[in-house]
């Protein structure tokens, strides 16, 4: 196997929780496990800060900028483009992998700025990028200078078919399935039936209000049903929404760490996903799947494709709490079928193993990284002397301070 | 004298989206070189793998065939590379139940399973780059300039990969 040198670039805030910031560091973490050298390039709140691995360079802070309908982090300026220029010039890499290249931050800056293979990972199921709105045709000849392209899903495949034509091979993103596998439940919890909820409890996308309005119902069905709530988000705006008969049985444990998830899912009898729409992949189903619990999820297409159509897991139909509530307690009170479905489960969840994503990801880079390694684009390089300018400053400033020092022997001799 | 100055700015602005363009161009070529590099010579590495594990294969009947379609392809036809790689990737389909009964397990069975992989990724990061070069040559000023010059207009290549 040929050990290559990759640059990755994030353009979200690294020390931000999110779905691409946890792509990268794995897949870094699996790449330099595989003997490879990587360095990631990203946006950092706390450049000082111990947990920060060694293979992270910031690009700077970030400036918050109201992006695709919510307020996105992001970094662009001069600074940002010095250090993204000196990166990929010090940083001499076989190939370079950008993520999300069409959200305005230093992928789309890498982009520019660089020559040679560059593979792309797109991430969103967004039809509708802001930025390809209103800079298409600005950002297509950094966008061509891709040389493979990655999709994580079907639905991120098609928004790179429609928007910046020509395909992209479909890899799912990864998990790491044994740290899921064979998790404890979390200490002290009622041996009831229970469904666990993971998520932003007030992002309406994630549809826990579904779940509540369907929990009358499954109390009904279900008489000891539990409800386990995680995630950030108002927890006395849950309570309200349920019955006071019912307060008691939702429980709401605020935002978990990645440590603990795999115990919030062996809490559950059941984990269920109640999204209304949005989604690009569902990793935190396969998650699920990985930790054993078996998953009732609303029927979108994202969902439906990682659970096979239902080989894996209940699909119920969505917006529907009605059918959330049967559903529920149907596979509550089956434990033959739980085990069924986790066992399905259990084999499925392989492909989305990091050892069988991140070797498909290498086999991509061992397509494109050829005998050229990647460069600062000539052209880039001769529109944009900041690089030099800086360190014409530098120098001259060390000349000014030796010229200075020396100043008062001029004097005297 | 205001025309004079407007006639100047368009001339200005016209040679600078020309030589940026010619930029581009030049750019877009480059990586469809590369891509068809990389095509290439994963095309080589499949014909190669496939002529080994046609070796494995107990029935001559079955390995013939699948002898002359990999040596056809690495003789590489420079007309009618596609059908020779076809030819292959047919050949190959035919004798996949065969080759995983008589060279499981074997080292070649796996590089072929690897090299038919890459032609699969190969020749779709090649294709996005011919769509992405021709989209810019085929507009209205870098035609009518000739602005790729003497190169060719860059062709898909099309075979059936899905074998292995």
């Amino acid at each position: 196997m040929r050990l290559l040198r990759i640059g990755i670039v994030c353009p979200y805030v690294w020390d931000t929780p999110g779905g691409v910031q946890a792509h990268v560091h794995d897949l870094a973490d699996s790449l330099i496990a595989l003997g490879h050298t990587v360095s990631v390039l990203t946006p950092v709140d706390e450049p000082d800060s111990p947990d920060l691995p060694s293979y992270v360079v910031p690009a700077g802070r970030a400036v918050p900028v109201p992006y695709n309908g919510s307020v996105a982090r992001l970094v662009f300026g001069p600074l940002s483009l010095t250090r993204t220029r000196r990166w990929l010039r010090d940083g001499r890499f076989d190939v370079l992998h950008v993520h999300e290249p069409t959200v305005p931050s230093v992928s789309m800056l890498a982009c520019f700025a660089a020559s040679g293979p560059i593979v792309a990972t797109f991430h969103t199921a967004t039809a509708r990028s802001r930025a390809l709105q209103v800079f298409g045709t600005a950002l297509q000849p950094a966008l061509e200078k891709v040389t493979g392209r990655i999709a994580v899903s079907p639905a991120a495949r098609r928004v790179v078919v429609e928007h910046l034509g020509g395909d992209a091979v479909l890899i799912p993103n990864g998990v790491d399935v044994a740290r899921f596998e064979g998790a404890q439940p979390l200490p002290g919890r009622p041996d009831v039936p229970t469904v666990v909820f993971l998520g932003r409890i007030d992002e309406p996308r994630k549809g826990l209000a579904v779940l509540l309005e369907a929990l009358p119902e499954l109390a009904e069905l279900v008489p000891d049903v539990h409800l386990l709530v995680a995630g950030p988000g108002d927890a006395d705006d849950v309570r309200e929404a349920v019955p006071p008969s019912l307060r008691d049985r939702v429980e709401l444990i605020g935002m978990v760490s990645e440590q603990d998830k795999p115990r919030v899912f062996a809490s559950g009898t059941v984990y269920c996903a109640p999204n209304t729409h949005g989604e690009s992949f569902g990793i935190v189903l396969v998650e699920a799947m990985a930790a054993g619990t078996p998953v009732v999820a609303s029927d979108l297409e994202a969902f439906r494709r990682v659970l096979d159509d239902g080989a894996y897991g209940l699909l119920v139909p969505v917006r529907d709490a009605g059918a959330l509530a049967v559903g529920l307690a149907a596979l509550l009170q089956d434990p033959e079928r739980r085990a069924q479905l986790a066992a399905a489960a259990h084999d499925a969840v392989r492909a989305y193993d990091w050892s069988t994503v991140t070797r498909q990801i290498v086999e991509v880079y061992e397509t494109v990284a050829l005998a050229v390694p990647v460069a600062v684009d000539p052209s880039f390089e001769a529109a944009l002397p900041a690089d030099e300018v800086d360190d014409d400053a530098g120098r001259l400033a060390r000349a000014l301070r030796r010229w200075m020092s020396e100043l008062p022997r001029r004097g005297s001799g | 004298m205001i025309t004079w100055v407007v006639v100047g700015v368009v001339l200005v602005l016209l040679a600078l989206y020309v030589s940026w363009t010619a930029g581009r161009l030049d750019r877009l070529h480059a990586r469809v070189d590369a891509s068809w590099a990389a095509l290439d010579a994963q095309l080589v590495r499949r014909a190669a793998a496939a002529r080994a594990v046609a070796a494995h294969l107990a029935d001559p009947r079955a390995a013939g065939p699948l002898d002359v379609a990999a040596s056809a392809a690495l003789e590489g036809a420079v007309d009618g590379r596609e059908m020779v790689e076809n030819d292959l990737s047919r050949a190959l389909k035919a004798a996949l139940p065969l080759l995983v009964h008589d060279a499981s397990g074997d080292a070649s069975l796996a590089e072929l399973q690897t090299a038919a992989t890459r032609v699969g990724l190969a020749r779709s990061f090649h294709n996005a780059a011919v769509k992405d070069t021709r989209a810019v040559r085929l507009r209205r000023v870098p035609r009518a300039l000739q602005l790729a010059g003497h190169r060719s207009l860059p062709q898909y290549f099309e075979i059936d990969d899905t074998t292995v």
